[in-house]
């Protein structure tokens, strides 16, 4: 499903965010990337959803090799996709529900279906009740897991999420990373960075450790 | 909803938020905007009221015929059958000089006083020919000019065409005035609006770039700006067809009476149906290529 062949990245001369990496997570994988906080699994999730274009190294996603996807069709690949950004990236200026019906917006989802998906994403987190206030009202862990029903919302094949629990206590991030499990099994590929030890130890199928931008080891 | 309305429900409500999340330099945008269409309304209508004067003395053109005074009614006969003979005219017809100064003395009544201190009337008698309808050659008119300048019993001969041709030539020199004026300004809007435009898009860089992660086009990105850009535009194109309405009506009432005879010539003829529409599609332009411009210089998708 998701194929990376030697991908190298550098942003600055001398130092390499990404050095020779070559992975593979197949299809409806659950898949976590650990390392120490520099370690490139930041860099590692936006090239694969292409918001970081890789130096050197060829990404191939369900057979297609993204990089060579000119730019103006970047969008069919980001469709197929659900993203958990490390700082949400939520429209403040907005209510919940617009935040989360945004990515039913922009592929024209009729405003029925929209309600409805966009209700059962913010149930599922338990926000459903915070429908109609805007993100500054909610918590930073409720904007959290606002971020995380924007990502479900369109039932993605992949669902990339940059440290989705680091601001939640250690009983909510479980619950969070179950949601992720029941998405999973639903035939999801969920690919998630963390370096919340107790977590992978508990969920973790494949996990990915990446130290100075090099992968150390698969488990 | 179909999607397709949805989407302009969407594109609507993202413009009119922005527009009032950023209202302070949208105003600015559309005062720049209305100025400069405003001066470019006002130099058409100028240029109208010069060209409605012109095409006034040419459905009327007339020669003068000025007599000397004293003249007894056989050379006046013969001086009226001389003009009548000529294929040029259409009517004649005879103005006292009382009559004259009737008329002088309606139209500017700011000289009574003048003509009251004189002891005589001092306007002559005259013929007033006027042409037939079918534009004549003027040479022709000049030479029946010339050939009647050779009977004593007139003084002077005056032609008006030469005042519609003079009409004609300020009218299409109002016109190019305000077209040079105007489009300076317009420039300046242009470049206004597409800086406007660019802040808006830099104070929505987090939004733009959160749809682009979503999976939008660059197209649905991109609506809302252009119509922001446009709206500006329709907004500063008609607000200076509403000043310059109230220009029209308030003019002869504040200026027009001081400006005496000269004010059927220094006056404003409100813009035609088309010249309107042309104007508010010039401001939707304007707000359209502004935005477009700052959108490909500055709109990172």
């Amino acid at each position: 499903m998701i194929e990376l062949y030697r991908v190298w990245k550098q942003y600055q001369k001398p130092y390499w965010a990404l050095s020779d990496i070559s992975l593979t997570v197949k299809k409806g994988e659950f898949c976590f990337i650990t390392g120490p906080s520099g370690s490139g699994k930041t860099t590692l999730l936006k090239t694969i959803f292409r918001e970081v274009f890789p130096t050197y190294g060829q990404i191939i996603i369900a057979g297609k090799n993204i990089l060579r996807i000119p730019n103006h069709k970047i969008y069919l690949l980001r469709r197929n996709m659900g993203i958990v950004f490390q700082d949400f990236r939520l429209l403040f200026h907005k209510r919940v529900f617009d935040n989360v019906a945004i990515t039913l917006q922009v592929l024209g989802t009729p405003l029925r279906e929209m309600k409805r998906k966009a209700f059962i994403a913010l149930r599922m987190v338990n926000l459903h009740h915070r429908i109609w206030d805007y993100p500054t009202h909610l918590s930073y862990g409720e904007q959290q897991r606002l971020a995380i029903a924007r990502a479900i919302v369109n039932n993605p094949r992949i669902l990339l999420a940059d440290e989705p629990t680091g601001n939640l206590d250690p009983e909510l991030a479980f619950e969070i990373i179950s949601l992720f499990k029941e998405i999973n099994k639903q035939g999801t590929t969920v690919i998630i960075c963390t370096h919340d030890k107790e977590l992978i130890r508990h969920f973790g199928d494949k996990i990915l450790f990446l130290h100075e931008g090099k992968l150390l080891r698969k488990e | 909803m179909r999607p397709i309305f949805q989407k302009i429900k969407y594109f609507l409500e993202e413009v009119l938020n922005n527009l009032w999340q950023f209202k302070t330099r949208n105003a600015f945008s559309v005062t720049i905007i209305c100025l400069s269409f405003l001066i470019v309304g006002i130099f058409l209508s100028l240029s109208n009221n010069l060209r409605f004067r012109a095409r006034e003395l040419s459905q009327n053109l007339s020669i003068v015929f000025f007599l000397h005074q004293d003249l007894n009614q056989e050379e006046l006969s013969l001086v009226e059958r001389q003009i009548k003979q000529s294929p040029l005219i259409a009517r004649i017809r005879y103005v006292s000089s009382e009559e004259a100064l009737e008329k002088f003395l309606k139209n500017f009544p700011e000289l009574r006083e003048i003509v009251d201190n004189l002891k005589s009337n001092p306007l002559p008698s005259s013929f007033e020919a006027t042409l037939k309808e079918e534009p004549a050659d003027t040479s022709r008119i000049l030479s029946f000019i010339a050939d009647m300048k050779k009977n004593a019993a007139i003084e002077d001969v005056q032609f008006n065409r030469e005042w519609a041709e003079k009409m004609q030539s300020l009218s299409r020199l109002a016109e190019a005035i305000g077209f040079f004026l105007g489009g300076i300004l317009i420039l300046a809007s242009f470049f206004i609006i597409s800086n406007v435009i660019k802040l808006n898009v830099f104070a929505r860089q987090s939004e733009v770039e959160i749809l682009r992660l979503v999976g939008s086009t660059n197209t649905f990105i991109r609506i809302p700006f252009l119509l922001e850009g446009t709206t500006l535009g329709i907004a500063g194109s008609l607000l200076s067809l509403l000043l310059l309405y109230l220009l029209n009506k308030l003019f002869p009432v504040y200026l027009g009476t001081s400006l005496g005879a000269l004010q059927e010539i220094i006056s404003f003829r409100y813009l035609s149906f088309y010249q309107a529409v042309y104007l508010i599609s010039g401001g939707a332009v304007v707000g359209l290529l502004g935005s477009l411009s700052s959108l490909s210089r500055f709109l990172r998708i």
